[in-house]
């Protein structure tokens, strides 16, 4: 009895909780994006003109042997019950197997995920690690040579396709330079040293752009921030320094932005990984996804874009827990 | 032969970065050039040596059913894997490295007979095959591994007119097939089909079929270290191959990749050895002018065709298909796109294939006078084409619109998937399409009888005349019937304007120096697409 009284004002203090209140209502909010996101993936999927069987089987399989693997597939069934079963399973954990080599779709996920969340991490990591510094440096003295050189280097990487830089990449430093590989990847297994040294370029691939995206976006926040803010004349007023007003003030506010950036680049990223990865011959997500289309493998293009999604929002929600990290306001809930 | 065979931007400067960096690219691929590499080696084969080989993810890279020979789907795109693993009762073979003289000739198997006219084939292995897992290659094997093939989804299975229970077994080392005709091109259509590659009853069965399909047992050159569906095979040297001495290599992996700029970079970066299936052509003139690498361009078997729908307006018209006959130049083509490194043909077989002749009596002559003349005569005449995207087919296509736009045609082109472009041949509603006809061997694989017999739904032919040509052919063994029956065909198909054939063309393989071996350095006639790599007798020479 005094037990449960005890419990009950722990419970309250933390149902109470403004940033769980934030991270429960986010987890709800996941749940009919989720929904929507995999009903319209099997409605697109439905939609692509052309049998998957036939696909499958090929130019010269005849209409039986077509109507023989459709059965089996389940594909004869409408496409509402055949969504529902998938639906079932899927809460549960079970994507099914894949059409094509039969394979249960978890395992083929966990497989490829391990290898391009790797390479998102380290091209995050590059991108942000480089950003952060080149913006601050750039914004310290507006229009000088250093600001004038990232933004030169900026609009380069910013015009850039991904590809193009990817190949770039590896001409220069693969090719010519023989100093990282072209192609393959070391699991973290194998050899930590060697997984790195084969994940540099395609990290530089993705990353750079998004260097450059990073770059000018905090610089321009940054400017904006020191130039016409009222904190940031009254911290001038009270006679902090220069760069203390620009990490410890302007920074912080300005990285609002950023984290709000690189939360809603993260889908735009995923896509990337597609080419990248199929250009660096990695076994990633994106090399799967590639494949699945291809062979119209629907079960497994549904079960990568519902992955994708679920990882965008997870995203999201991440950014705005750091919100709530950043801004007091945020996490004891004042308006 | 062995031994040889071998954000926005604000401003238009801005604008121009991604221009630069392409040139910049450009050059920089080219920097490095330094003209032909010698293709033969300084000595004799050597043993040892490990290989990686780079092959497209849309076509040789890709194995997404898996290697089991009768589940696997991609197994005409499978060709250099399953030779590896399995080895094949046959192969094809050339005399020489030009590639002339190409023959299907027994490897596992030991010898062949046709019997009846070619109504029954019997088959004899060599003595002690043994598959990898120390279990006997016999008959019964051999038997158990042609019904399946026979029953597989692969649209490699073969195309026999196999009689029921076709297939029996004389003693442990002879198996007989049984047809319901005659069919001379059986062994020709072995090597392009999944009945050559025989695999181990016992492992299907101790592994059951999704695990053999990762780990496949065969009796080939190579034996399965490990398998990532479409992304990586691993093989190791097979010490109980029955050829002596053979495979050279110890290690021999093929990983797929996104094409070929990347595979081309790959190779020059020293990741990989080998590329199969080169298809971009400004690419091809640069690895030849790279030094640094030794390009194989294939003969090739297998010339496009625009395939005209003669059960459907406008081409039930013959006007219509004369038009374009007249309009088309695919010497022009060849010449302006592709500075005539592939040939043009008048038939449905390239110079690399069997019966292949440069011209055709009677051909059509490009004229497009002519063209336009009928075309006033028809009071118009507009064309849907179509066509499957790979660079050559969509280069030339483009070239074809032009063409037949300059002698008043007007033309609508598509580019299509392969479940679409099925689609619109089940839909009897296409008019034209470019694809290619034929192989090595025209009664075999995606062969002659695909584009222009009147029961298949790939054709846009309705001629039994021209069926009955073409069944005569594949029937008969006797090669000077055959090519006397496939000259008539052949002419036709050109007399009664069915389709315009064009150039021939093959994929070129690619090769670091050092490395050499039949198919890969040397020429093979491609049965189908690429040319079948002899992997066993494929080496390196040591640093």
């Amino acid at each position: 009895m005094t037990a449960a009284v005890a419990t009950r004002p722990r419970l309250a203090r933390v149902t109470s909780s403004p940033s769980l209140r934030l991270i429960g209502k986010r987890v709800l909010m996941a749940v009919p994006i989720l929904l929507g996101v995999s009903v319209l993936t099997f409605w697109v999927l439905n939609l692509i003109p052309g049998s998957a069987a036939q696909q499958l089987l090929g130019a010269e399989a005849t209409p039986e042997q077509i109507r023989a693997l459709e059965q089996q597939l389940g594909l004869d069934r409408p496409a509402p019950v055949r969504y529902l079963q998938w639906l079932g399973a899927a809460v549960t954990g079970d994507l099914g197997t894949s059409m094509v080599s039969g394979q249960p779709v978890t395992g083929l996920l966990g497989d490829h995920l391990a290898v391009s969340g790797e390479l998102l991490a380290l091209a995050f990591l590059f991108s942000l690690g480089a950003a952060v510094p080149v913006a601050l440096l750039a914004a310290f003295r507006p229009h000088g040579w250093f600001d004038r050189l990232s933004m030169l280097v900026s609009i380069t990487g910013l015009s850039v396709a991904n590809y193009v830089l990817a190949l770039l990449l590896v001409l220069v430093f693969a090719v010519n330079m023989a100093v990282f590989p072209a192609i393959g990847f070391i699991p973290l297994s194998e050899s930590v040293g060697g997984n790195l040294h084969s994940l540099v370029l395609p990290a530089l691939g993705l990353g750079i752009p998004l260097f450059c995206m990073y770059t000018r976006f905090l610089r321009g926040d940054l400017v904006d921030q020191l130039q016409g803010e009222d904190y940031i004349t009254t911290a001038r007023a009270k006679g902090i320094g220069p760069w203390r007003v620009l990490l410890l003030h302007a920074f912080r506010n300005s990285a609002f932005g950023l984290i709000t950036v690189v939360g809603l680049n993260l889908g735009t990223l995923i896509g990337a990984t597609v080419i990248i990865e199929q250009i660096f011959a990695l076994p990633g997500l994106g090399q799967l996804l590639l494949q699945a289309i291809n062979t119209r493998d629907y079960v497994v293009v549904q079960a990568c874009v519902v992955l994708f999604a679920v990882v965008t929002v997870a995203a999201n929600l991440l950014a705005d827990l750091l919100y709530a990290v950043l801004d007091p306001r945020i996490r004891y809930g004042s308006r | 032969m062995r031994p040889r065979a071998a954000k926005r931007v604000p401003s238009t400067r801005a604008s121009l970065i991604p221009a630069v960096l392409s040139l910049l690219l450009v050059a920089t691929a080219c920097g490095s050039g330094g003209g032909a590499v010698d293709a033969r080696p300084s000595g004799p084969p050597q043993r040892g040596g490990e290989l990686t080989v780079l092959a497209d993810a849309s076509f040789g890279g890709g194995w997404p059913t898996g290697l089991d020979p009768a589940t696997n789907t991609t197994g005409g795109a499978n060709i250099s894997q399953m030779f590896a693993v399995y080895g094949g009762l046959f192969q094809l073979r050339a005399r020489n490295d030009d590639g002339s003289g190409a023959e299907v000739v027994p490897h596992q198997a030991e010898s062949y007979e046709l019997l009846d006219g070619g109504r029954n084939v019997r088959i004899t292995l060599r003595e002690g095959l043994r598959f990898s897992d120390g279990t006997p290659m016999d008959a019964e094997a051999v038997a158990f591994n042609l019904r399946r093939a026979m029953s597989s989804p692969c649209t490699c299975r073969p195309a026999w007119p196999l009689a029921d229970n076709g297939v029996s077994v004389e003693d442990p080392r002879t198996v007989v097939l049984h047809f319901t005709r005659p069919y001379g091109a059986a062994i020709n259509s072995m090597p392009t089909s999944n009945a050559n590659w025989i695999a181990s009853p016992t492992a299907l069965r101790q592994l059951g079929e999704e695990a053999f399909k990762i780990t496949p047992v065969g009796a080939g050159p190579f034996v399965v270290e490990s398998n990532k569906l479409s992304s990586e095979l691993v093989l190791k040297r097979n010490p109980d191959y029955f050829e002596p001495g053979l495979p050279y290599l110890d290690k021999l992996t093929f990983k797929s990749i996104g094409g070929d700029q990347p595979a081309y970079q790959a190779l020059l970066a020293g990741q990989a050895q080998a590329y199969e299936g080169l298809n971009t052509t400004p690419l091809l003139e640069q690895a030849r002018s790279s030094g640094r690498l030794v390009v194989t361009a294939q003969p090739p078997t297998s010339p496009y065709v625009v395939q005209l729908n003669t059960e459907a307006a406008p081409f039930n018209d013959k006007r219509a298909r004369d038009a374009i006959y007249a309009a088309t130049d695919f010497r022009a083509i060849s010449q302006g796109l592709f500075r005539g490194q592939y040939p043009v043909s008048q038939s449905f077989t390239g110079a690399g294939g069997l019966f292949h002749r440069d011209t055709v009596e009677g051909y059509p002559p490009h004229d497009p006078a002519r063209a336009r003349q009928l075309v006033a005569e028809m009071g118009g005449l507009t064309v849907e084409l179509g066509t499957l995207g790979n660079y050559v087919a969509q280069q030339v296509m483009t070239a074809l619109q032009t063409q037949w736009q300059q002698a008043g045609i007007k033309v609508n082109v598509h580019k299509y998937e392969l479940s679409t472009l099925v689609q619109q041949f089940n839909s009897g509603k296409w008019q034209s399409m470019l694809q290619t006809a034929g192989a090595w061997d025209p009664a075999s694989g995606v062969g002659v009888a695909f584009r222009f017999n009147s029961a298949s739904p790939f054709s846009g032919v309705s001629d039994p005349a021209l069926d009955e040509l073409l069944n005569s052919a594949a029937a008969t063994a006797d090669p000077a019937q055959r090519q006397a029956l496939y000259d008539q065909a052949g002419k036709h198909i050109s007399a009664n304007a069915y389709a315009p054939f064009g150039l021939a063309f093959a994929p070129a393989n690619l090769a670091t120096e050092g490395v050499h071996g039949p198919g890969l350095t040397t020429k093979i006639p491609p049965m189908l697409v690429n040319s079948g790599i002899l992997w066993d007798e494929v080496w390196r020479e040591r640093q």
